[in-house]
């Protein structure tokens, strides 16, 4: 470490810790010196400090050394007592407050920006007035009387050559009552070292009688007397370039020129007389002192013998001692005497001797409980330590000591706890503790808050010169301060610590530091009537939404309040209130796609590039010639920039964020954009990107309010609204070129309560754009918002009317697309694609005017109903004819057919194509996408069980069961059909027995019977006769009213649906095994005319679709009548087989008489052979059997697990076995013999099959299907009566 | 010493992610700023402490006037400040939301249930 002397703590103490000299003078003295401006303390004393003394110095030691430095301090007889609390607080405030107003020049600027890494110089960051301030403090804990080196040293008497009676004034100014308390209550010795001085005053005449007075002065008093000549100038115009008095001068006015008349002798002559009564008289003088004190210690307390006289005289002493500072000192006491050799040594830098002063009588006044004395001895103790630079820890525990013990005092040594405690910050700084430095600052600052702000504000800056800095404590601790600045008005110096503690907390996300910090600097600012500064701080909380409602309240009512007081409308960039979410931007324009609804305009790219796959030319086909295609490609600078088209509004979709809970006003948003015109667009790319970068500045340029000339090619929409606490809201924002050119969106403005304007810029943030993504390769973020506005093109609008929002199931509705096109230019070739064929069939155009559902019905006559072309299915696109064009005001309408086709929420997607037929325009096609969402709601639940009949070979039963799901709807079922030639249904009742209201109920249900037949297979039997007689396949259900208009489901639209469905089914069945039936129902509105409710269910043929290829029946007589007494009855019976498979079929007849273990054996495979229709022959067996022998009869129904024989046989082979071809039937002949009269059930057979498949042949189509298997036989009852 | 507590995780770049004033003391107006420059202030300290120490718990590093900090250190480089020195039991459910892989460094921490949970601890404890 360096010099101590040399270190900021050496040279405070060498200045501070030195003689002092008591002046006392008369007034005639002071008038003379007030001439120039200062008095005589001040005139004197720039020359008490010497650097270049060199004095040799001995003291206690024999060895002599040299004094080099060396200070004198002035002092007026009156000074010298412990200054007024009061004044010196006031005279503190004043010094901060003179610091202030200098400082505010600095404030409206921001402060440099701090470079924390290397704080190289300290002073640099620190402010000035620091200094000033700590030395005043520590001065205002002076001449306290348990200190020696406060007491004078000498006392320097000064009469005026003017005076009457000079030598009696000498003795007078002594001798009188003004003599500080110090010396008179006997703190310290009143005989000093007394110095006379004769102050002669050059313009009141010549020295000679200043000489006379001289040598009389020297006659009484001794050698210790000179004269002083002052005023030597004449005129008073002696100017003194590096003015002496700077530092002393404080309450000079300033227009005076100080020192005037004192030309260079007089200040030579000063000089002098103060090195001659240093070096000759006061530091002799003192050195004396030094020697008479030691030996007088000596004598008393060094050595064993007195140590323990004194130990014990202490001990003694201890009882008495009952004051609460400690007993008092006298002057002549060994303790005062001891710590004046002490001081003494110290201010003649012989630090080893007061060293063991200071030791010998710590120990004593602790002894003594004498604390402050204690205090100030150890406070000593610490500071010679440090000016010895050895046993540094000594040296803070001394300070720490005698800082705490201060403290313990109590309230009156808060100025020397104060002293004490800038110290040792200073000794810790010298050392580079700058973390305990700053900590003793903070403990230094007591109840004064001026003070402690200071005092914090200081210990944050040395927080700051840490190393490493923490900046952390720094900035807690100047916002600590910067609340007792203001605590104690002084707001100039709070607005600063705030403001360098900005710095430590701009990028934090400690949400309440930052609002406490910006909202006081705001308001603080406003105090001050800087509006602007204050506006621009609180904007900077606004957005505090983890803040109580109350807070958000208050920092928004005095952000209003300060930019209404401002005057002018304030402009923010980043305005955070609303918040703006980014990367829920949307931006959606239309080139080549154009939208019909907003809601076309957000669903996904995905799906109309899908829909438009088949519809787009795509590049290869478009280009018909590489000439042509020049033409008409954009330049291809612009390749990478989005089209837009002159006269079409871009839409950008915004959401905006209260992120407050307090609702908040938000008007005029609109979007900022910049257009350039064509013109610019023929200038080379460089001049274009000299126009980019003026996009930049312009932008500012821009938002400044008016729109000027570029309001002429664009059109903005604005909007606004307000926002509730929390909300969030989406907004539409448009803008419209009008003109071909350039367009960039620059960014977004917005009024927030009428007095702030903010704006964003979208440039910097990556946007994710909806209509683009994937069809531009490489974005760049730049690019995204700029538009390349080609020529106003043809637009076709369209929409679907009237298109319900939710239909129930089934529902069939007449629709109309109707497409405009309000250019003149026409457009042609119109295509269209639909993403649910299965919900809406395009019509034709001639179906545009029928009635419906009126046009559905069946014509008695030659129906000119469209018939249903099954090619158009099969076909994706809709190709309008060749001749529609679309121009000018007259709309297009053409018809389309809706069926709500399975229940749940249906997007509908619809794209049209066209092409534009003007061939010079920028584009060729354009698409328009439509998009609905409809909601199907479940209507009849309709289910159908189709069971083979078990007597009749070809046909089924059908069990139709509806339930009407609905919750309020009722429905009246209208009508079944069956689909196709191949089958014929007939209602098996009358509707109305088991339907009497003919109106289906919400939640009410209904079962039917029909009878389906299959004519195709009937056609090869014998009763083809009676088919005709069947009403095509339509049953009407309805009241009989009604069944006239039975509709026509092989007209368009239902016939259309129907194989929309049967396509969708196709994959997964074979379609010679399905019957398709529709039902048609009405619902029973009050405008039931417009809607059909069509089902459309396409089913199995259970008896094909069942496991076995094998059907049979049995046919014979049911009853008959018989003699048994004459005969046993032999019966025949035939029963005919049809093998339904495609390969030839191998049957084996099996007839058992016992049925007993049979049944058993086979009842599982009867179940499997029975399909998935079981139950159904049970039902039809209990409801069909007629008992006609209540005797017989109980015993047939008996189970025939009964070990008895039954009582009759099969006659004939008990086994046959036959061979039939794919589709065809046979016939067997089969014989049974009955024994007695009775009814016997004719289902004790097995019928064996086996499908003789063709070599190599693999089954891959029937995998499913079995190759052989086992039926048990159907039951027949055959009834035998004895006959008369 | 009234019973309060401000409980703060702190993550990297002293980017606070969770905040929680728990405690029956009446609430003071400006208690919830004066807690955060207090524990701001007290990272300082950390920042020095845990890399000379190899505990994980640091006791009362820093105080200002009645409030004193103690930090929970762990391996994230995250830190707790509390007021209180018996929440460490809160550690584990810290470095449950450090094991949530959705969970991004540096963003707030908003589940409620943590809330609840660190709430109730702080009831029993204070």
């Amino acid at each position: 470490m360096a010099d101590p002397a040399n270190t900021p703590l050496g040279q405070m103490l060498l200045d501070e810790i030195t003689p002092v000299v008591m002046v006392l003078g008369t007034p005639l003295v002071e008038e003379a010196c007030l001439k120039n401006g200062i008095n005589f303390v001040q005139m004197l004393s720039p020359f008490c400090a010497f650097n270049n003394i060199d004095v040799p110095v001995r003291t206690a030691s024999d060895q002599p050394y040299r004094l080099q430095k060396f200070k004198l301090r002035l002092f007026y007889a009156s000074d010298i007592r412990q200054p007024n609390l009061e004044v010196a607080r006031e005279r503190l405030k004043q010094l901060i407050i003179q610091a202030g107003e200098k400082d505010l020049s600095e404030l409206s600027s921001d402060p440099p920006p701090t470079n924390y890494e290397h704080n190289g110089s300290e002073s640099e960051n620190l402010p000035s007035w620091f200094q000033f301030f700590n030395k005043e403090l520590v001065r205002s804990a002076s001449f306290s009387d348990h200190e020696a080196f406060d007491h004078p040293v000498a006392c320097l008497l000064v009469v005026s050559s003017k005076d009457e009676q000079p030598i009696n004034q000498f003795v007078d100014l002594f001798n009188n009552n003004k003599l500080p308390s110090l010396l008179n209550d006997g703190a310290m010795d009143p005989k000093i070292l007394k110095h006379y001085l004769l102050v002669h005053d050059n313009q009141d005449g010549s020295t000679e009688k200043s000489a006379r007075i001289l040598t009389e002065m020297r006659s009484t008093f001794g050698s210790d007397c000179q004269l002083l000549c002052i005023n030597s100038s004449e005129d008073g115009l002696v100017e003194h370039h590096d003015d002496p008095w700077a530092l002393y001068k404080s309450d000079a006015s300033p227009g005076q020129n100080v020192g005037c008349f004192l030309n260079v002798d007089d200040l030579n002559e000063m000089k002098d007389i103060m090195q001659d009564l240093s070096t000759k008289h006061i530091i002799p003088y003192m050195e004396q002192k030094i020697r008479v004190l030691n030996q007088q210690v000596s004598a008393t307390r060094k050595g064993f013998r007195n140590q323990i006289k004194n130990l014990w005289w202490r001990k003694g002493k201890d009882e008495v001692a009952d004051l609460s500072n400690g007993p008092m000192y006298t002057f002549s006491s060994i303790e005062s005497q001891i710590r004046a050799l002490g001081d003494y040594a110290f201010m003649l830098r012989d630090y080893e001797l007061a060293l063991s002063n200071y030791r010998l009588i710590s120990t004593d006044y602790k002894l003594d409980k004498a604390w402050k004395r204690y205090a100030g001895v150890q406070e000593m103790t610490g500071l010679t330590y440090f000016m010895l630079d050895q046993s540094r820890k000594e040296a803070e525990y001394c300070m720490e000591n005698a800082f705490n013990t201060y403290l313990k005092i109590g309230p009156s040594s808060q100025q020397n706890a104060t002293r004490c405690g800038l110290w040792w910050v200073e000794m810790l700084k010298t050392r580079d503790q700058f973390k305990e430095a700053a900590m003793v600052y903070f403990r230094v600052c007591g109840e004064e808050t001026l003070n402690s702000a200071v005092m914090l504000e200081q210990a944050a800056y040395c927080y700051l010169l840490s190393k490493p800095p923490m900046l952390h404590k720094y900035g807690f601790h100047l916002v600590l301060s910067g609340e007792r600045y203001k605590k104690s008005d002084q707001i100039k110096h709070a607005i600063r610590t705030y403001k360098s503690a900005i710095s430590v907390y701009k990028e934090t996300r400690w949400s309440h530091i930052k609002d406490h910090v910006h909202f006081n600097i705001g308001q603080w600012y406003a105090n001050l009537g800087r509006y602007d500064l204050a506006a621009s701080h609180i904007l900077e909380v606004l957005a505090c939404s983890h803040q109580s409602k109350a807070t958000q309240d208050i920092f928004l009512r005095h952000f209003l309040q300060i930019v209404q007081k401002t005057g002018k409308t304030f402009e923010v960039p980043k305005l955070q209130l609303p918040e703006i979410n980014i990367s829920f931007l949307k931006v959606i324009f239309e080139d080549h796609r154009t939208y019909a609804s907003a809601t076309a305009a957000s669903v996904k790219e995905s799906i109309w590039r899908s829909l438009e796959e088949d519809l787009v030319p795509s590049l290869s086909t478009a280009r018909t010639n590489w000439l042509e295609l020049h033409s008409r490609v954009l330049p291809t600078k612009y390749k990478e920039s989005n089209v837009c088209v002159a006269g079409e509004a871009v839409r950008v979709d915004i959401e905006f964020k209260n992120p407050l809970q307090i609702p908040i006003s938000v008007s005029g948003v609109s979007l900022i954009c910049e257009l350039f015109g064509s013109s610019d667009e023929t200038k080379s790319d460089g001049n274009n990107l000299a126009g980019e970068f003026q996009n930049d500045d312009g932008s500012v340029e821009t938002t400044s309010g008016e729109m000027s000339n570029k309001s002429s090619s664009f059109s903005l929409s604005k909007v606004d609204f307000s926002l509730e606490g929390g909300e969030t809201i989406m907004v539409q924002l448009t803008v419209t070129p009008t003109i071909e050119g350039i367009l960039q969106i620059i960014g977004v403005r917005w009024n927030l309560s009428g007095a702030v304007v903010g704006f964003h810029n979208f440039e910097s943030n990556p946007i994710k754009k909806r209509s683009s993504e994937g069809r531009q390769r490489a974005n760049r973020s730049g690019d995204n918002l700029k538009f390349v506005v080609i020529k106003s093109l043809p637009k076709v609008e369209g929409f679907i009317r009237p298109l319900p929002t939710s239909a129930y199931a089934g529902d069939v509705r007449q629709l109309v697309l109707e497409l405009r096109n309000h250019s003149e230019c026409a457009v042609k070739n119109l295509k269209m694609k639909v993403s649910h064929p299965r919900f809406l069939n395009i019509g034709s155009r001639e179906s545009l005017n029928v009635e419906f559902p009126a046009c559905l019905e069946k014509k008695r006559s030659e129906h000119n109903n469209v018939r249903h072309n099954p090619s158009n299915m099969s076909q994706p696109v809709f190709l309008f004819p060749e001749d529609t064009i679309i121009k000018g005001e007259s709309p297009l309408l053409w018809p389309l057919w809706f069926r709500a086709a399975v229940p749940g929420n249906i997007f509908l997607y619809i794209t049209i194509y066209y092409e534009i037929e003007d061939t010079s325009s920028a584009m060729r096609y354009r698409t328009l996408c439509m998009h609905y969402n409809l909601q199907v709601l479940p209507s009849l639940d309709i289910s159908f069980q189709v069971s083979p009949c078990p007597s009749k070979l070809q046909e089924f039963l059908v069990q139709m069961d509806i339930i009407n799901k609905t919750s309020t709807e009722s429905f009246q079922v209208h009508q079944l059909s069956s689909v196709g030639e191949k089958w014929a249904i007939s209602l098996r009742q009358p509707v109305n027995t088991d339907f009497p209201s003919q109106c289906l109920m919400a939640g009410q249900s209904l079962s039917c019977f029909f009878m389906l037949k299959d004519q195709r297979r009937s056609g090869t039997s014998e009763d083809k006769t009676s088919l005709s007689q069947q009403v095509g396949s339509v049953v009407g259900l309805g009241p009989q009213g009604t069944i006239e208009s039975l509709f026509d489901t092989s007209s368009s639209p239902l016939a259309d649906f129907h194989s929309r469905e049967r396509m969708l089914e196709e994959s997964s069945h074979q379609s010679d095994s399905t019957v398709d039936f529709i039902l048609i129902s009405r619902p029973l509105k009050s405008d039931p005319d417009s809607v059909l409710d069509v089902d459309i269910f396409s089913l199995l043929g259970c008896s094909i679709a069942s496991t076995s290829p094998i059907s049979w029946h049995v046919d014979g007589p049911r009853t008959l009548y018989h003699n048994f007494s004459s005969s046993f009855c032999e019966i025949r019976l035939s029963m005919t087989i049809y093998n339904s498979s495609n390969s030839i079929a191998s049957v084996r007849i099996n007839t058992v008489d016992s049925s007993g273990n049979l049944s058993e054996s086979t009842s599982p495979q009867s179940a499997t052979s029975s399909g998935n229709q079981v139950g159904w022959h049970d039902v039809s067996l209990v409801t069909d059997i007629k008992v006609t022998s209540d005797v017989l009869g109980t015993r047939s129904i008996k189970p025939p697990s009964l070990d008895s024989v039954s009582s009759f046989v099969w006659s004939a082979a008990s086994s046959t076995r036959v061979q039939i071809k794919p589709m065809s039937m046979a016939k067997i002949p089969l014989q049974i013999c009955a024994f007695s009269p009775g009814t016997y059930d004719l289902s004790n057979y097995m019928l064996h099959w086996n499908l003789l498949l063709p070599d190599g042949e693999v089954n891959l189509d029937e995998g499913t299907r079995q190759s052989a298997g086992t039926c048990q036989g159907y039951p027949y009852y055959l009834t035998v009566l004895q006959s008369t | 010493m009234a019973s309060t507590a401000c409980f703060i995780i702190v993550s990297r770049n002293d980017i606070p992610i969770y905040e929680a004033e728990v405690g029956s003391a009446a609430k003071r107006e400006d208690a919830a700023q004066l807690h955060q420059f207090v524990l701001h202030a007290a990272l300082d300290i950390v920042q020095d402490l845990a890399w000379t120490t190899s505990a994980m718990f640091l006791k009362a590093i820093d105080r200002f006037n009645d409030l004193v900090v103690s930090v929970y250190v762990t391996a994230e480089v995250c830190m707790y400040l509390i007021f209180t020195c018996r929440m460490a039991c809160l550690n584990w459910k810290q470095l449950l939301i450090l094991l949530n892989p959705l969970y991004l460094p540096g963003s707030r921490v908003t589940s409620s249930h943590f809330d609840t949970k660190v709430r109730a601890l702080a009831r029993k404890y204070l």
